[in-house]
């Protein structure tokens, strides 16, 4: 047990070289190669992966920016169209008043030619009854009682005429 | 009790007598069980290892990565960073000793309770430190380091090349023979149940404690001679 042998000592390392290279060879080896293998695929799915989530920010991104795009135009269209609004208002109640305005005028023009028109007439009237009166007045005899009675008449008939 | 050590020790351990050179070239008991044992392991790591999958793994393929990521996990933490490419040389000391230590279970005699292989151990693993410190530092600093801290501890670090293999020798050797001595006395004094509950001590634990220390100390110096 204690006798040492250079041979011994020379196949012990021999077996320890071969135990090594097998190890390195089928153990290390094969087993390396599938860790490899699976860690390359997590490298591309990692990568592809942040990559997508990349996409995804801008494309979120731009979107956002539509979206507050769209809000202002959206804002902007609001505000025309209330601009627009308003002065469509403004128009209408400014043509309502000068329509109104233009009725009134009208009816106050109407008024005034109907006065004139019924002032006519009436004079025209009471002419017709001067003229008669005068006529019945020179076509009979008469006293001053007559005349008298004549005026009373004539007035009278004026007044119903006026009245009436 | 002598009787007992001198069986143990002096025991003719030739197993493979070669009839030239004088018994030169005769082959040790030790060898021939390191032989066996690793046809056996050869076998099963080519079974362990002949289908591996990148997905879809089997249940064997998923324990054998886990063992190997463990064991390689423990043993690069002991080198450090700079030295990680000797990992897998320790690992295989580690199962090497390790195995060689258990086979006392199946009823061999444990190789590493033979001088000639804790000695091949031991040079392997000084040949490896020795030659890692100089690939590491080039030859004018590998001379140079043997003079660090100071001059004065030259000596020392020059001894430091027989002191280290020959403890680490010595340690395993000793401890595997105490405990093949030790199991020897018990089995002649309790022959039954009891040498069986002890030998899970001294077969499996110191055996696998031992090739641990072995390893750990081996990584020790490897790593600082690459610092």
């Amino acid at each position: 047990m204690l006798n040492i042998s250079v041979v011994n000592i020379v196949c012990t390392i021999l077996n320890l070289l071969i135990l090594y290279f097998v190890f390195k060879k089928f153990l290390f080896g094969r087993l390396d190669e599938i860790l490899k293998a699976r860690q390359e695929e997590i490298d591309q799915a990692t990568a592809a992966a942040d990559k997508a989530i990349e996409e995804a920010k801008a494309s979120k991104k731009e979107y956002e920016e539509k979206i507050s795009f769209a809000e202002e135009e959206k804002e902007q269209i609001l505000a025309d169209i209330k601009k627009q609004g308003y002065v469509e208002y403004e128009k209408i109640v400014d043509d309502a008043k000068k329509k109104g305005e233009q009725i009134i005028t009208e009816a106050k023009h109407n008024a005034e030619v109907e006065a004139y028109r019924s002032r006519d007439k009436f004079a025209a009237d009471i002419k017709d009854m001067v003229i008669d009166a005068a006529s019945k007045i020179a076509a009979t005899k008469h006293s001053s009682e007559d005349d008298s009675n004549l005026y009373d008449k004539f007035i009278d008939e004026a007044v119903s005429g006026k009245n009436g | 009790m002598k009787e007992l050590l001198t069986e143990l020790l002096m025991e003719d351990k030739t197993l493979i007598h070669v009839p030239f050179g004088n018994g030169f070239f005769d082959i040790c008991n030790s060898v021939v069980v390191t032989w066996i044992f690793m046809a056996i392991i050869i076998a099963v790591i080519l079974f362990l290892t002949h289908d591996l999958k990148v997905h879809n793994i089997s249940k064997r393929q998923a324990a054998l990565e886990s063992a190997v990521m463990f064991l390689r996990g423990a043993v690069s933490g002991m080198l450090g960073e700079e030295a990680a490419g000797y990992t897998d040389y320790i690992v295989t000391v580690l199962f090497f000793i390790g195995l060689s230590n258990m086979v006392g279970l199946f009823g061999f005699t444990p190789p590493t309770m033979d001088l000639n292989v804790t000695i091949a151990l031991s040079v392997m693993s000084i040949i490896l430190v020795e030659s890692a410190g100089f690939l590491r530092k080039g030859p004018k600093g590998y001379i140079k380091h043997f003079a660090e801290p100071m001059a004065v501890v030259a000596p020392m670090n020059v001894l430091e090349l027989v002191i280290r293999p020959l403890s680490l020798c010595m340690r395993l050797f000793g401890n595997i023979l105490g405990a093949t001595v030790i199991m020897e006395l018990i089995k002649h004094v309790v022959p039954v149940v009891l040498p069986a509950a002890l030998s899970l001590y001294f077969d499996l634990f110191d055996g696998a404690i031992q090739a641990y220390v072995f390893c750990f100390l081996t990584s020790l110096y490897i790593k600082e001679a690459v610092e």
